[in-house]
């Protein structure tokens, strides 16, 4: 729980800092919407826990949530903070998360149990080994390619994670109800994109001015797998 | 032929037919029993055989199935890392590969294993040697048109090690869709063939190839051909015999791989009959030798039963026969004795008529003389006696007529109702009409008089005896006459005084000719009593002398009385 805390804490600090960098470039625009989620049977989560099931052939957060993100040119952060996903209870924890390149992720082991990470995704094939609660140093991993990663375990065939690598710093994750607010976003022309599962990745071309307030919705589209709507 | 010889025969024939049947029937059931037997032994080995097969299939593929939800499997193939999918491959079966044949669970060795893509091909590997080599042609064998949904089992000859592998296609399902994306196909040693128990041998008929041990190119494309001709006709498991250069085999067979997309594959059992053909022929010597042995004893035995049986009736027979000739010879007799009778009775009736005629004309021509006036009286006295003999003479022949006809048993009386009274008063009237008659007669006719005879005969007793009595009797005697009924039986008892018959000729008086002491003074002749007693005898009765003492002589005749007879007249 406090590790959970934790990450939290850093990655909402992260974002702070970056959007306290852009701010200090001058107004930034914002971008707020909402994402139209997938219907679901489940009942919204009490805590910000998923897991990665496989719904119609892609693997997708449920509760169902998207990653928004803007795509474009912009200056990287240089030193993205360092991520964990941990195994706790035969899981990873997080199962959804969305970084940049360049970030480093570990991988505490926190069962009684050996675990194991690996991944034969495009974006990054890395394999961490069999460990145990106590390895040390932490195993982790650098991904510096953008691409969905599928994380697995060798011994335990159900776990399953997901790390977007994002070549932006401008992204996150809505919220269960699909809303979302981008702040310290700079003028320009880009393309928004709501990431729903590991097929669907919606997108909307936007331009921004100097200190807009933009809303931009991605509704619910007949066909989910990779179009776009407006 | 004798009557044992007969006998002897017809038990050997029964003999013979019962052992022929017996045996017959006897080898039948032994034949079926053993083949029933052989049959049941064979489906039982069989069961086992299949059943230890079945649960080895499942054990495999249960085995292989895991292998594909192997994580690295599962993410090279989901995750686009298709050239990562042998090298993970590689270390998930390595025990499964493993080449040491000292392993317990060798039965479940892999000598290779291969991938299908999603069309299903198979997928190239990189380096043959980490998962077993196969030739092109067996490639082909592997690959599907479709992706199968379920687990699929084949067989195939591999040519690297020269044996049959059994296939098994495992498919490897999506974690993302469910659906069958790839499929782990495994070939592994069977079982090896040329482990066989005891005379069974075992192989198996692939589409294009037919593995047993013990049998030659030939042998085997025969077997093959006949086993495919049976599963076409009858089904995917049965059972036939069949001639192989001249030995009796029965073979089994049966479908490996029932349900499966591979094409069939055969089990084939093959058991040479020669061994069970030698030990039916053995056991048909040894029944024959018993039967055999059986026969001759019962031979024996009904020879000596028969000698024991016939020995009565070949006596019956011996006594019979004899019986027979005494009869014949008998009958001879009679014949000869009827002969001579009739000869005799013929003689008497030709003798008296020979005789009568002579004296009936000395009769006529006496009569004609007395009838003369001319002679004196004393010649006329000689005359009526000399006519008075031939009367005498005629009686005679009459009386020797009448005992010849006897003799010859041709006499037959008409039996009718005869009354003694009436003859005995007549004979009393001709007494009296005598005058020198001095005798007394007493009649007492208290009893019934009604006798069964023929009253000419019975007149003739009567007489006879009444004759005898007033001879034999003395002056002024006496003579008593009476009738008494006893019963059925009426005597009548005829008694004299006079001279008594001397008792050491009482018993010659009934002979004939037998004239006693009477001398020539009393006429007669002496066939009196005989003549009376024959006639007694026809009547059914008897006569016979009471008594005779000084001055009493007494006879009893007894007759049928004529009061019970129904008669016959």
């Amino acid at each position: 729980m406090i590790r959970t805390g934790l990450m939290v804490f850093v990655r909402f600090a992260a974002i702070f800092t970056a959007s306290c960098l852009l701010a200090a470039k001058g107004a930034d625009a914002v971008i707020t919407g909402k994402v139209e989620l997938p219907k679901t049977t489940k009942a919204p989560v009490m805590t910000k826990r998923y897991e990665i099931v496989s719904q119609g052939g892609a693997l997708a957060p449920n509760p169902p949530v998207a990653i928004v993100y803007l795509e474009g040119r912009f200056p990287m952060a240089t030193n993205p903070p360092l991520q964990q996903i941990l195994q706790t209870n035969y899981t990873f924890v997080p199962s959804l998360i969305a970084v940049q390149v360049g970030t480093r992720i570990e991988f505490p082991n926190q069962d009684h149990a050996f675990h194991n990470v690996f991944s034969y995704s495009p974006a990054k094939r890395f394999d961490l080994g069999r460990y145990r609660p106590e390895e040390r140093p932490i195993p982790s991993q650098l991904f510096d390619k953008p691409g969905l990663v599928t994380l697995r375990c060798d011994i335990h065939e159900h776990m399953r994670a997901l790390i977007l690598v994002l070549e932006t710093p401008h992204f996150l994750v809505t919220d269960p109800d699909g809303q979302f607010k981008l702040e310290g976003v700079p003028e320009g022309s880009y393309v928004l994109k709501a990431w729903l599962n590991s097929k669907t990745t919606l997108q909307q071309p936007i331009t921004l001015t100097q200190g807009q307030a933009l809303t931009v919705n991605f509704p619910a589209s007949q066909e989910r797998k990779g179009k776009s709507s407006q | 032929m004798t009557y044992r010889t007969r006998l002897l025969a017809v038990m050997a024939v029964v003999i013979v037919a019962i052992t022929g049947l017996g045996l017959f029937i006897a080898e039948h059931k032994v034949a079926a029993e053993t083949e029933h037997d052989l049959e049941a032994s064979f489906h039982a080995e069989l069961r086992a055989h299949q059943t230890a097969r079945e649960i080895r299939q499942a054990t495999l593929a249960e085995r292989t199935r895991t292998l594909t939800l192997r994580p690295r499997i599962v993410a090279a193939l989901e995750d686009g890392a298709l050239d990562l999918l042998y090298p993970s491959a590689k270390d998930e079966l390595r025990d499964l590969m493993e080449a040491s044949p000292a392993a317990t669970n060798s039965i479940l060795r892999a000598r290779f294993y291969r991938f299908l893509a999603a069309d299903g091909s198979v997928l190239k590997t990189g380096d043959p040697r980490d998962c077993g080599v196969i030739s092109r042609s067996e490639e082909t064998q592997l690959t599907f048109r479709a992706l199968p949904a379920e687990t699929q089992a084949g067989y195939i000859s591999h040519d690297a090690s020269q044996s049959v592998l059994e296939v098994l296609t495992v498919p490897i399902l999506s974690s993302e869709t469910g659906e069958p994306m790839s499929a782990l196909v495994v070939g592994l040693a069977t079982t090896d063939s040329s482990e066989n128990s005891g005379d069974l041998r075992t192989g198996i008929l692939l589409q294009d190839a037919f593995h047993i041990s013990g049998f030659d190119r030939a042998m085997q494309a025969r077997v093959a051909e006949r086993v495919r001709q049976a599963a076409e006709k009858s089904g995917p498991s049965g059972t036939f015999s069949l001639n192989l250069s001249g030995a009796r085999f029965r073979l089994f067979y049966n479908i490996l791989n029932p349900r499966s997309k591979f094409p069939p594959a055969y089990e084939v059992c093959v058991y040479p009959l020669a061994d069970l053909l030698a030990r039916q022929q053995t056991l048909r010597w040894q029944a024959s030798g018993i039967c055999i042995a059986l026969l001759i004893g019962g031979f024996a035995a009904s020879h000596v039963a028969s000698r024991k049986l016939s020995r009565p009736v070949e006596k019956l027979e011996q006594v019979s026969a004899q019986n027979l000739a005494h009869r014949q010879k008998a009958e001879a007799a009679l014949e000869q004795t009827s002969q001579e009778l009739q000869r005799a009775a013929r003689f008497s009736a030709d003798a008296s008529h020979q005789l009568k005629t002579p004296v009936a004309v000395l009769r006529a021509g006496l009569d004609e003389l007395l009838a003369r006036e001319e002679f004196e009286p004393e010649v006329r006295e000689e005359l009526s006696a000399l006519r008075h003999q031939t009367f005498r003479l005629n009686n005679i022949i009459e009386d020797l007529l009448l005992l010849s006809r006897l003799d010859a048993g041709r006499l037959k009386l008409s039996f009718s109702p005869v009354d003694l009274r009436p003859i005995v008063e007549a004979w009393m009237d001709d007494l009296s009409a005598v005058p020198e008659t001095t005798v007394n007669v007493e009649p007492d006719f208290s009893g019934d008089n009604l006798i069964v005879g023929e009253k000419r005969y019975t007149a003739i007793i009567v007489e006879n005896l009444l004759e005898n009595a007033r001879k034999y009797n003395r002056v002024h005697g006496v003579i008593r006459i009476t009738t008494e009924t006893a019963g059925d039986v009426v005597s009548l008892r005829i008694g004299n005084t006079g001279r008594a018959i001397p008792p050491e000729v009482q018993s010659c008086i009934f002979e004939r000719f037998h004239r006693g002491t009477a001398g020539e003074n009393v006429p007669g002749y002496g066939l009196g009593l005989n003549l009376a007693r024959e006639l007694a005898h026809l009547h059914g009765g008897e006569l016979k002398l009471l008594c005779s003492r000084e001055d009493w002589t007494e006879f009893e005749v007894t007759f049928k009385a004529a009061s019970k007879f129904e008669g016959t007249s």
